[in-house]
Parts: C-alpha cells; sequence; structure tokens
C-alpha cells in the first residue's frame, strides 16, 4: 500500500487541534456547574491512550482486526471533537494493511503517537485556560 | 445503573466511546429527556430484555460484543421493541452502510463528526417519529 498521502489537509496545519469544531459544543451545554468542552477533554485524554495502546499492540502483533477496530474507534471520537490529525493518521491506517506493509504501518503509527501527544498538550492548555 | 422514570422521556444510548456517548447524552438532556446509558451493544441489549420503556434509542454502528446493527434487528423481531425508533450513529459516511441501517430497521442515520446542530435535527427528526400511545398498557 502506498504511503504517499501528502495530500491530508488537516496533517499540514500547524495545530493538532482545531478548537472552532471543539468549541462548536458550547451552544449545546446549559449547566452552569460544569464545563462541556473540559469534560470532553478529560474523556477524551483518559480514553485514548487505551486505544493507542491497543494500536501498537496491533502493530507489534500483526493484528489486522484490533489494528482496524481501535483505529476505527480512535478516529470517531477524535473527528468529533476537532483532534483532527489523529483523526486523520487513523484513518490512513484503518485502511493499510499492517501485515502486507508493516514498516509503513509501523512509522504511521509512530506518527500517530506524536501528534497524539502535540494534540494533548494543545487540550491539556485549552482546559487549563478554561479551569483558571 | 439507570433512573426509571415516565418511558415517554427516557432515551437509550449506547455507545462504547465516553467522547461520544457524553455529546450523545448533553444533546438528548437538551430537549428535556432522560438518558439511560449502555457501554455497549451487549449491555444495550441486556436493558432491552428488561425493560421497554423507551421513547428512541442511539446507537453507536461499531460496538464490542454486539454491534448497533444487531441490536437493531433484535429490537424489530421483539413486539414489544419493534416500534422504539432507532438513530445509528457512524464514523463512516459510507452510502452502503446508510442503507444497510435503514434495512436493519434504523430510522436515523447521522454519520460522525456532527455538529451540534446536525445532532439536534437528527434527534428531532428521530423523536417526531414517535407516535404517543403506542407505549401505553
Amino acid at each position: 500500500m502506498e504511503n504517499s498521502e501528502t495530500n491530508v489537509t488537516p496533517l499540514l496545519s500547524a495545530e493538532a487541534v482545531d478548537m472552532s469544531v471543539l468549541k462548536a459544543f458550547e451552544e449545546m451545554h446549559s449547566d452552569e456547574e460544569s464545563d462541556l468542552i473540559v469534560e470532553l477533554i478529560d474523556l477524551y485524554l483518559e480514553d485514548a491512550p487505551a486505544r493507542l495502546k491497543e494500536i501498537r499492540d496491533a502493530v507489534a502483533e500483526n493484528d489486522a482486526s484490533l489494528l482496524k477496530r481501535a483505529t476505527h474507534s480512535l478516529k470517531g471520537s477524535s473527528s468529533s471533537i476537532g483532534v483532527l490529525q489523529v483523526a486523520e493518521i487513523c484513518k490512513k491506517l484503518e485502511q493499510m494493511d499492517c501485515q502486507e506493509s508493516p514498516r509503513q504501518v509501523e512509522a504511521i503509527a509512530q506518527l500517530l503517537d506524536y501528534k497524539f501527544a502535540k494534540a494533548s498538550e494543545e487540550l491539556e492548555a485549552e482546559r487549563q485556560r478554561r479551569l483558571s | 445503573m439507570f433512573t426509571i422514570t415516565q418511558s415517554s422521556r427516557r432515551v437509550l444510548v449506547a455507545d462504547d466511546d465516553p467522547v461520544m456517548r457524553k455529546l450523545v447524552t448533553t444533546a438528548i438532556q437538551r430537549e428535556g429527556l432522560v438518558v439511560v446509558t449502555a457501554s455497549d451493544g451487549r449491555e444495550a441489549y441486556r436493558i432491552l430484555q428488561s425493560d421497554a420503556g423507551f421513547k428512541a434509542a442511539v446507537f453507536d454502528m461499531m460496538m464490542p460484543h454486539l454491534k448497533g446493527l444487531d441490536v437493531i434487528r433484535y429490537m424489530r423481531t421483539e413486539k414489544r421493541l419493534m416500534r422504539i425508533p432507532i438513530m445509528i450513529i457512524s464514523a463512516e459516511q459510507d452510502i452502503k452502510l446508510m442503507a444497510n441501517s435503514f434495512a436493519a430497521g434504523a430510522t436515523a442515520f447521522l454519520p460522525k463528526p456532527f455538529t451540534p446542530e446536525q445532532i439536534r435535527n437528527t434527534l428531532h427528526m428521530l423523536l417526531g417519529n414517535v407516535k404517543p400511545t403506542r407505549q401505553a398498557a
């Protein structure tokens, strides 16, 4: 499989997170005691590492089925709250065959870890900003 | 754990992703409804086995143990559940998946990612399908 997805627009962005996607959900919240955006950030940062671990395990064990399931899951929540670079890489990984092109899959999985770390920093900064 | 209240105000939400569960739950609560959550298809199935008092149901397409479409198929074969309108949420915007969802018995289909307006509109469509006297008796 090709590893030449140079046309994936979100990956060219300097920011790993499109905050406008996340902040759009502010309008849904009516509870004054809590901040929906902070809750979404917390839930994402709690859950996503487990999905990333599954992806790493799937790559290490050439488990195509686990890779597809874990990337599909992470793609859904990431795209929904604006973590678009992670979502884009998950989409790419979901379409790849880890048995056919293990090295490419491994390289893209590493890129995923890097982009997730970057997204986490941005989300954590937004979280702190909202709580201060 | 879930709160028992009037069946006309309760919506069953099943999604293994906590972020999506929170988003969908918040959107439904905004409509003045009560949400009962399940963290996968099997839990939703277990709830439905003993409880048919729902105004509507929202299922993620890809859940562990039992997928959204499998839960729909089960509901459509049970007399006490077959009239509950169901929304399927999917990470794919594939027309074939959409067609499969409707063929299985889904009432509405919402692809991820969605905006607040998109989920609101889809919920209105879903809830508008409820015939008020259907759960009586």
